[in-house]
């Protein structure tokens, strides 16, 4: 059976600051070699779905880049393979996207050349594992019209997601976004199946409200099981997590570290794939002191690592020691520098004697109090540290900043701003 | 277009070439030999190039595919393995490097390029096949062989080249005692390619002895090409052992990081390195997809070796998806693919053998693939455990150096 999926990969993303400034949250990288949307893209090819678009809009050059012609995935294909879906002109009613199901609307033309009898939607933020034949086992079993996978959060993590209500047989009976209470805890994954002939006039519908937002999970969802349509909720048990907050994606990736893993990287029979650079093997020079940590290819440690991600290319030197911290691709760590608990973005030069996460926090970042207030440090990509600089916690050094934006320590909560039109 | 010579079977590398060609052997921690030619070709500009192949080349191969890893999936030319085959006249054993050409004139005489680069895949070097294009254009030569210095008492592992002062040859002489000059042929041939069709018309076996050498006799101009970059033919275990163990100094003489020079290999998809509580490593090549839990010093792990806890690696080169269970040790071993190394199992154990009949062995163990070794064992240095090894074979816990398991053949099974 030939199957269809889009997968959502246009969002702003602005919880994750600074590592989705310059990028897309899904090209945001993740877990040591691999970038968010690789999960979703393998999910789908480790399924069998080889027919895919990336609907894209905000920042998509370093997703583009990254997705290129499909080839990790095996999604450069005669027929199918993957195709990149950005806003277009020339429509009579041309424009950006304005929600997730206005993104799909605006593809009708595409949606409609897809003759398959159902189209998967999924968001390409979240990092799990999922085999998405039981899902369309399960929609075709309760003769659903749409199914929604769900898993189970927290109570106190309900109002941050939206939250599904139930009968007994699984049909959806009541939909709440990020309510404050609620009688269930199964929270919407933005994982979407739909019956093609069904969403094709849903979104029609949608299209024609003025008052709609357009998005599936604000405005579509509601509508149809306030209406009684056959939504089910498909419960989904394994391991699911949006990335979405600095915090989130610090701890997600330190995740990885532990005895037993979230997700197995290393299954045979669930590769996840991803655009691999050709670098040599790890390189672990005299003197170095690695533990508790993952360390890709590329990599060049004489220095000390200890419960960090460093993703390919990074450089640790003698006497430097990493801690805490997740470090980007090419990011260098000279002579003696301290980085801890950080997320260092790609290129960056830490330059011998910095101490990149000092002192207590003793305040929140003032330039995004609401996202950065735990503790952690964030470098924006190929952002230059002078020497022998100290920056405290909460801090944020933007993209691209040199050794000139700096005019001394960066206090608890500090900001480092670069150039602005860089990109 | 090049013909890659990558059928050689190397007895020297001993297990290691059981079950695939010289050219397939694993190298540098991720990587075949092979790739370092592929990588010359692709960075090169050399976009057909013919392999052949005959010795076991499965593993060979499955590595190449479609060429795609070196973007020799092309529409024209790209990469053609060209094995032995059949004819209503004849067998076709390759029976020699000229024969194996020789068998595939079709190839050349349907592409007509201007050139041929004829080399061998068994080497360790990375080359701009262009600066021999240069030579051979400047000294307008019929054929161009790339030579290299070698230290003298090496010079018996080579074939040795003298040349006058323009840098003609004036002779050639197969692994000599004693060589008159420190150069050496690397087994890099630019031709004209209609000066090889015509040598290749009196069926010629073997490219030195039954081409090179007639023209060199013959007052052809063979002209060579000297070559001061990092070049090492890796055939026996001694010289595998020591250039993959030369990649740990602190500036290794072969430089894998050149983003200018990518070596190019099939990528397999594995997450990056896993390094566990309580782990130690230093001075290390240690690949994607490795687990470690003990300590790893001064040795080369393939992709997906898993290091228990307390076990320890010295020394050694660990192949892809090898095993240490729980406080088994490998010291100064060669260990190849899917092996499984049990608890308190030693290899490389006690000292070298001083038996000169094991010199070739440089004093270390070695574990062909696929080997089960059960807990407690002791394999010394010298010892050679064949393919495919079970428990059962392993009569006495202790394997002295000179003992040695044959190699089993996939069909027979084992407890």
């Amino acid at each position: 059976v030939s199957r269809y999926a889009y997968i959502l990969a246009g969002g702003v993303g602005s919880r994750l600051c600074l590592l989705s400034e310059r990028r897309a949250k899904p090209a945001v990288p993740f877990g040591g070699k691999y970038r968010i949307i690789d999960f979703t893209l393998s999910n789908c090819v480790n399924s069998g779905i080889y027919d895919v678009g990336v609907l894209t809009q905000y920042r998509p050059t370093s997703l583009n880049q990254h997705v290129g012609t499909g080839r990790p995935w095996d999604l450069d294909r005669t027929h199918g393979g993957v195709q990149l879906l950005p806003p277009s002109l020339g429509h009579l009613d041309s424009d950006w996207y304005q929600g997730t199901a206005d993104a799909i609307y605006r593809n009708l033309i595409h949606l409609r050349r897809r003759r398959t009898e159902h189209v998967l939607i999924l968001s390409g933020d979240h990092v799990y594992t999922m085999d998405y034949n039981v899902l369309y086992a399960f929609h075709a079993a309760n003769k659903a019209a749409m199914t929604v996978a769900v898993t189970t959060v927290p109570d106190e993590a309900i109002n941050q997601f939206g939250i599904l209500e139930t009968d007994s047989e699984g049909r959806v009976t009541a939909f709440l976004e990020k309510p404050r209470q609620a009688r269930s805890r199964m929270a919407s994954m933005g994982v979407y199946l739909f019956d093609r002939d069904s969403l094709i006039r849903w979104l029609l519908e949608d299209a024609a409200m003025p008052d709609s937002s357009h998005d599936f999970g604000k405005d579509i969802l509601p509508r149809l099981v306030a209406r009684g349509e056959a939504v089910y909720a498909y419960p989904f048990k394994s391991y699911w997590q949006d990335v979405g907050t600095l915090d989130s994606f610090y701890q997600t990736n330190l995740e990885f570290l532990s005895d037993e893993p979230p997700i197995d990287l290393a299954d045979p029979d669930w590769v996840i794939h991803t655009q691999s650079a050709d670098r040599p093997a790890v390189r672990f020079d005299p003197g170095s002191r690695v533990e508790t940590s993952l360390v890709a290819n590329g990599c060049r440690i004489a220095g000390r690592v200890v419960r960090s991600v460093l993703f390919p290319g990074v450089v640790v030197e003698a006497g430097a020691e990493v801690r805490d911290s997740v470090v980007m691709h090419d990011t260098f760590v000279g002579r003696g520098a301290v980085v801890d608990r950080a997320i260092v973005d790609k290129g960056v030069h830490v330059a011998p004697g910095v101490v990149l996460g000092a002192g207590g926090a003793t305040a929140p970042n003032r330039a995004c109090p609401e996202h950065l207030s735990s503790g952690l440090v964030v470098v924006g990509k190929s952002a230059r540290l002078p020497e022998g600089v100290t920056i405290g916690r909460n801090a944020r050094v933007g993209a691209y900043a040199t050794e000139a934006d700096f005019t001394g320590d960066v206090p608890s909560g500090g900001v480092v701003d670069g150039p602005e039109s860089m990109h | 277009m090049a013909m890659v010579l990558s059928g050689g079977g190397g007895e020297a590398l001993s297990v290691l070439t059981a079950e695939r060609a010289v050219s397939a052997v694993p190298f540098g921690g991720k990587y075949r030999i092979i790739d370092f030619v592929l990588s010359n070709l692709c960075h090169s500009g050399v976009t057909q190039v013919g392999m052949l192949t005959q010795h076991v080349p499965t593993s060979l191969h499955d590595h190449i595919g479609a060429g795609r890893a070196w973007d020799l999936d092309r529409r024209g030319g790209g990469v053609l393995i060209l094995q032995p085959y059949l004819t209503r006249s004849q067998a076709g054993w390759y029976r020699g490097t000229a024969d194996a050409i020789a068998q595939n004139v079709d190839i050349l005489e349907n592409a007509r390029p201007e050139m041929v680069l004829v080399l061998s895949g068994d080497h360790v070097y990375r080359m701009d096949y262009r600066t021999l294009v240069e030579t051979h254009e400047d000294r307008r030569a019929a054929v161009t062989m790339a030579v290299t210095k070698v230290r003298p008492d090496e010079s018996h592992r080579f074939g040795m080249v003298t040349t006058d002062e323009e840098g003609r040859v004036q002779s050639l002489l197969e692994k000599p005692e004693r060589a008159e000059t420190p150069w050496a042929s690397m087994g890099v041939y630019l031709f004209e390619t209609a000066v090889l069709l015509d040598r290749l018309r009196s069926r010629p076996t073997n490219l030195v002895l039954d081409v090179l050498r007639p023209m060199i006799d013959s007052g052809d101009r063979v002209v060579s090409h000297e070559f001061d970059g990092y070049w090492e033919d890796v055939g026996t275990i001694g010289s595998f052992y020591r250039a993959n163990l030369e990649l740990l100094a602190p500036e290794p003489r072969l430089e894998l990081h050149d983003p200018r020079w990518p070596i190019l290999t099939r990528d397999e998809e594995r997450p990056p390195v896993r390094v566990r509580e309580g782990a130690r490593i230093e001075q290390s090549l240690v690949a994607n997809g490795c687990t470690v839990s003990g300590t790893v010093r001064r040795s080369i792990l393939f992709p997906g070796v898993t290091v228990g806890a307390g076990a320890e690696i010295v020394d050694s080169i660990v192949m892809a998806d090898v095993t240490l269970e729980r406080g088994a040790r490998v010291d100064r071993a060669i260990v190849d693919k899917y092996t499984r190394v049990g608890e308190r199992a030693v290899v490389g154990h006690g000292d070298g053998p001083a038996d000169p009949k094991l010199a070739w062995l440089g004093g270390l163990a070695l574990v062909g693939k696929d080997a089960l070794i059960p807990a407690e064992a002791r394999v010394g240095r010298g010892a050679v455990i064949g393919v495919g090894a079970r428990p059962s074979d392993f009569a006495e816990a202790a394997l002295p150096a000179g003992a040695a398991i044959p190699s089993r053949a996939w069909y027979e099974g084992g407890a």
